[in-house]
């Protein structure tokens, strides 16, 4: 493995190099977890790598509070997300999603901005991210932002809308509504072994409920079970106005197999479609047991 | 009376847990020689093809390139147990391991670099996965250097057993099942990876080897036959291990290719895996195929066991071939049946061939046979422990198969991990009806002072105390983390009354220490333990006889203790380290120093495999309780409870050790340990799909040591280091089948396995 190493320490440097980078083979490093893995399968000769974690700006690597999101700079490490309070009570599907991911030491490294764009469709953190409806600040070589939905950004297994002159510099997690008196909120990570697991299915699922215990607002998505993480968005909305500890059996089922209809999933070495299927559909289910 | 032990069954820590723990072992991994260089092996393309050409001559082209070679440039004998195995392939590829062609370069990159320049023209042909297509007339040979001994020109190796009479206990049997078992392909993924540095002195031709064998002495022999050189003139050195398990018990291809690449070059030369090497080319546990049916009397006596197995020996023969050795033990010999017979065969494929792993054979055979005993409980009406406790084995008793039992807590295991487990009342279901929970029991036999399977099972020390009180065990066992220098060094203590830190283990060199078998068949304490205690005799002779002498009396009966000698009558005492400088010094000019091979007291096995093959035998049981969650299919393992018959306990911390870590490779082997394979081909040879469990999935466990202090042990003790992951997947297996009320015959119990087998349950109502 031999690649070139660029390490800005400032926003400008790194726009800098990117803008540098244009006509050549490169890849941004964060955590580096997975694209350590990915070199050594596949060397590249000719590779730069734009090292992120010299760079010094509280955009990029803080979490920030306003009066509608929580705003997480895309160096935000998994092990950041874990030891978080705020982020456990408002999102417990984000902690639960970073807790599960890989082992402590790698959660240490492993940054919010890297599980999106290595664009994995068993992304932990991402699937927690596409249920809370968060977006993506992109920052482009002229300095210019824009932001997408967190579903809208991939566009394929290991492929995002993110363009060759860009880099992705926060995500915003909006607030849970002021009427939101409880909140289900879960990640269910379906795999062998309890740490060092790449999901095999997950589903993650944040729904808010008023004081009634009606739901007010559901963001399910899914894992490992199609080319990208999905929103089941008519599963979502079926929900709404349901009062959650009063779902029927039926209900429950018919939800179930919406959430299913997301889902393309293929059979590899892992699990067989049939198996990913079965699962899905038994947590959906679950999320209301 | 009995002695009191001051330091055997202390806890006392691994005396090299220091250097281990902060990193200032030298592994393999760390030699570096002067000159060194670094080679790297080019294996085919395709696990089965006719090789018509090698080309290296771009390879030898490359700058800092200095050696390649392929079978044409060596001259060299086959390896393996059946010397069927080429150390270089010529002609043919059979299996996805072969090594075609290997460099010698400045540096592992341009050794890498160099193999991808060697051009190989393959003539791709159509292998034979599956041992019982191979066994088919119209399979091709798929070795073409067995001898025909067998019927079936595919046939590796053949045993056949059998005791009692078959036939009038299946007559007398009132149930009888049969079943199919199916055991996969597990890799004992050792921490380092596999490795060797060879040097060879081409002006004394003598050979150096730096390697992680498990048993030097015969991996000298092998070297020797191998390289066609004298084994004397190979001196081998083990550097800090990083783990055995089993794997480098054989001797495999890319060691000679190492030694050969220093023969050419005169160059001192290391080779080194990738863990994805690793996974490929390092030795697996068997996958098999076992046929069993037993029956059962009116009162849950057990009749008779009937096995048939078919071993997919992989390509070429390894000491793999030979697990039928332990397997049939625990047919014929694990709690009391009065007939068996017993067929294995091991069946060349073009599949990686299998090796020796803890256990060898046992976590198979005991999984068959401990999941078909609770079949015929369940057709008798009896309880599953009751069933085991009634027929479990005793001590006295001699076996069908001529094993003695002069101690054995078969029963007390039983009775132990029964009552802890509180099995008769455990709780069937979990927090909701997705989550059932359930209980599984299952025992096991194995060798516990050794096997006699080569002409000596035995193991030499020779023992000095030098002028300052301190003593060297020079050992002819080997340390492969197991925690045997620390054992030998406590043994030393508690014997000669000095404290550790003075005791040093030399056990690294072949030119230096005796012989000894090597690590396997859980020996290492009982065998090499009784031989530091004859050294330890012969050499309290020496210095009682002198110390005696020193203080002018007649009693040469002392004690040791705090570095002195005590006299037993009169009490006098005099200092350890004096009365060896007056030994060496003074009249009569003599060394404190002795020598002493211990052989154990087991017998080859007859041409029937009848035999007392061990010193002594081991017992324990597990009772594992598990939780399944039905919508995932996942199982967890929640307690394991072990009780195991130690004979005596060395060293609590080391014994704990072995229980959890063994416990650990059963709860791998048993849920998701599997090398998986597709026409030859390894599909995940990476730890990211091969699902070795990690700490975070450990279950409680609970050990409860059984002593019943074996007279040929040890202070009492036996071999510990396999058993404790023999009955583990077994267990589970039982665990599973009772919390879901269906047949598992697979391991491993995957997730997608058991919502497989509840998804058929569901239909099968329907």
């Amino acid at each position: 493995m031999n690649f070139e190493i660029i390490s800005p320490t400032t926003t400008d440097e790194l726009l800098v190099a990117i803008e540098k980078c244009q006509n050549r083979h490169f890849r941004f490093g964060a955590g580096c977890t997975d694209l350590l893995m990915e070199l050594k399968k596949n060397p590249a000769d000719d590779l730069t790598v734009i090292n992120l974690a010299q760079v010094v700006d509280d955009r990029l690597t803080n979490l920030t509070k306003t009066s509608k999101l929580y705003r997480l700079g895309s160096m935000f490490t998994a092990g950041r997300i874990v030891v978080n309070d705020e982020l456990k009570t408002h999102f417990p599907v984000l902690h639960e999603s970073a807790h599960n991911l890989a082992s402590t030491q790698i959660r240490q490294v492993a940054t919010v901005g890297g599980n999106l764009c290595t664009a994995s469709p068993s992304g932990d953190i991402a699937c927690a991210l596409v249920a809370l409806g968060a977006r993506c600040e992109m920052l482009n070589t002229n300095g210019k932002s824009r932001s997408v939905a967190v579903t809208d950004f991939f566009t394929g297994p290991r492929k995002t809308v993110l363009k060759s002159n860009e880099v992705l510099y926060g995500i915003s997690v909006p607030l849970n509504n002021k009427e939101t008196a409880k909140i289900y909120s879960r990640f269910i990570k379906i795999g062998t072994r309890r740490s060092m697991e790449c999901s095999v299915v997950s589903l993650a699922c944040h729904i808010q409920t008023d004081a009634k215990g009606v739901i007010l607002a559901a963001g399910v998505a899914i894992g490992a079970s199609a080319p990208t993480i999905r929103l089941a968005k008519d599963a979502c909305s079926s929900l709404i106005g349901k009062t959650f500890k009063k779902i029927t059996r039926k209900e429950k089922e018919e939800f179930a197999a919406t959430v299913l209809s997301y889902a393309s999933p293929i059979t590899d070495i892992r699990a067989t479609a049939w198996y990913r299927k079965e699962v899905l559909f038994n947590i959906s289910k679950s999320i209301f047991e | 009376m009995k002695k009191e032990l001051k330091v055997i069954g202390q806890p006392i820590p691994k005396q090299d847990a220091n250097i281990r723990a902060s990193g200032k072992a030298i592994y393999g991994h760390d030699i570096v020689l002067p000159g060194m260089l670094y080679g790297a092996i080019l294996r085919t393309e395709h696990p089965s093809a006719i090789i018509e050409s090698i080309d290296v001559s771009e390879a030898l082209k490359l700058p800092g390139v200095v050696c390649v070679i392929t079978a044409d440039d060596v001259d060299v004998n086959n390896i393996g147990y059946k010397r069927d195995h080429p150390i270089l392939k010529k002609g043919e590829a059979c299996c996805t391991r072969d090594e075609l062609a290997a460099v010698a370069a400045e540096t592992k990159a341009i050794a890498r670099q160099a193999l991808k320049l060697i051009k190989v023209k393959y003539k791709v042909r159509k292998g034979v996965y599956d041992a019982f297509e191979a066994l088919e007339d119209s399979a091709p040979q798929i070795n073409q250097f067995i001898t025909g001994k067998f019927e079936n020109k595919n046939i590796a190796e053949k045993f056949q057993y059998g005791h009692g009479n078959l036939e009038e206990e299946k007559k007398r049997s009132r149930h009888i099942i049969s079943r199919r078992f199916t055991l996969p392909r597990m890799t004992h993924a050792c921490m380092a990876t596999s490795n060797i540095t060879a040097s060879y002195n081409n002006l004394d031709k003598k050979l150096l080897l730096y390697s992680s064998t498990q048993v030097p002495f015969l991996y000298q022999r092998d070297m020797a036959h191998a390289l066609k050189i004298n084994p004397s003139d190979i001196r081998v050195i083990q550097p800090v291990i990083g783990g055995g398990f089993g794997s480098k018990l054989d001797m495999h291809p890319f060691e000679p290719i190492c030694a050969l690449l220093s023969m050419k070059t005169g160059r001192p030369v290391q080779i080194i895996y990738s863990r994805e090497e690793e996974f490929i080319a390092s030795p697996i546990r068997q996958p098999m195929i076992i046929d069993l049916t037993a029956g059962v009397d009116k009162d849950g006596h057990f009749t008779f066991r009937e096995i048939n197995i078919i071993k997919d020996n992989g390509a070429y023969t390894s000491w793999g071939a030979t697990t039928p050795f332990v397997i049939m033990q625990s047919f014929s010999s694990l709690y009391k049946v009065k007939a068996c017979s017993f067929n294995a065969m091991a069946v060349y494929t073009n599949n990686v061939f299998a090796g020796s792993f803890r256990g060898y054979g046992n976590p198979q055979a005991t999984f068959a046979l401990e999941r078909v005993i609770d079949l015929l409980a369940d057709e008798l009406g009896m309880d599953k422990a009751g069933i085991r406790l009634l027929n479990a084995n005793e001590k006295g008793e001699i076996t069908g198969q001529g094993l003695h039992y002069d101690t054995c807590g078969h029963k007390e295991c039983l009775e132990t991990v029964i009552e802890k487990s509180n099995y008769f009342n455990h709780k069937t279901s979990g927090k909701n009806d997705r989550y059932k929970r359930g209980i599984g029991l299952a025992s096991m036999l194995h060798v516990g002072g050794g096997a006699k399977i080569y002409r000596s099972d035995g193991c030499g020390t020779t023992l000095k105390i030098d002028p300052y009180g301190y003593c060297t065990i020079i050992t002819g066992s080997n340390e492969i983390g197991q925690g045997s220098e620390t054992v030998l060094a406590m043994m030393a203590a508690e014997e000669l009354g000095i404290e550790l830190k003075k005791i040093k283990v030399i056990n690294t060199d072949t030119d230096v220490k005796p012989w000894d078998v090597g690590v396997h068949a859980s020996r290492t304490s009982f065998v090499a333990g009784n031989s530091l205690l004859g050294a330890i005799r012969l050499l309290k002779e020496k210095l009682n006889s002198k110390a005696a002498q020193l203080l002018n009396i007649k009693d040469a009966d002392f004690e040791y203790a705090d570095n002195k000698l005590i006299s037993g009558k009169s009490g006098e005492r005099i200092a350890l380290d004096k009365v060896v400088r007056e030994m060496h010094f003074s009249e009569p000019n003599e060394l404190a120093i002795a020598s002493f091979f211990y052989e154990p007291s087991s017998k080859f096995q007859d041409k029937e495999f009848k035999g007392n093959v061990s010193g002594t035998y081991a017992f324990a049981a597990q009772s594992i309780e598990v939780e399944v969650d039905t919508y995932t299919g996942n199982v967890q393992v929640l307690d394991i409870y072990v009780a195991q018959d130690v004979g005596k306990v060395l060293n609590p911390l080391l014994l704990g050790g072995q229980i959890e870590g063994g416990i650990m490779q059963g709860v791998g082997y048993a849920l998701s340990e599997e090398l998986l394979m597709h026409e030859g081909r390894i599909l995940n040879p990476n730890f990211h799909n091969y699902k070795m469990l990690t700490a975070s999935d450990t279950p409680e466990i609970h050990f409860y040591p059984v002593e019943t202090h074996d007279k040929e042990g040890p202070y009492g003790a036996k071999g510990v280091g396999e058993a404790p992951l023999i009955p583990t997947a077994a267990a589970i297996a039982n665990a599973v089948c009772n919390a879901l009320g269906l047949e598992m015959l697979e391991l491993p119990i995957t997730p997608e396995k058991v919502l497989k087998a509840l998804d058929d349950k569901k239909k099968r109502k329907k």
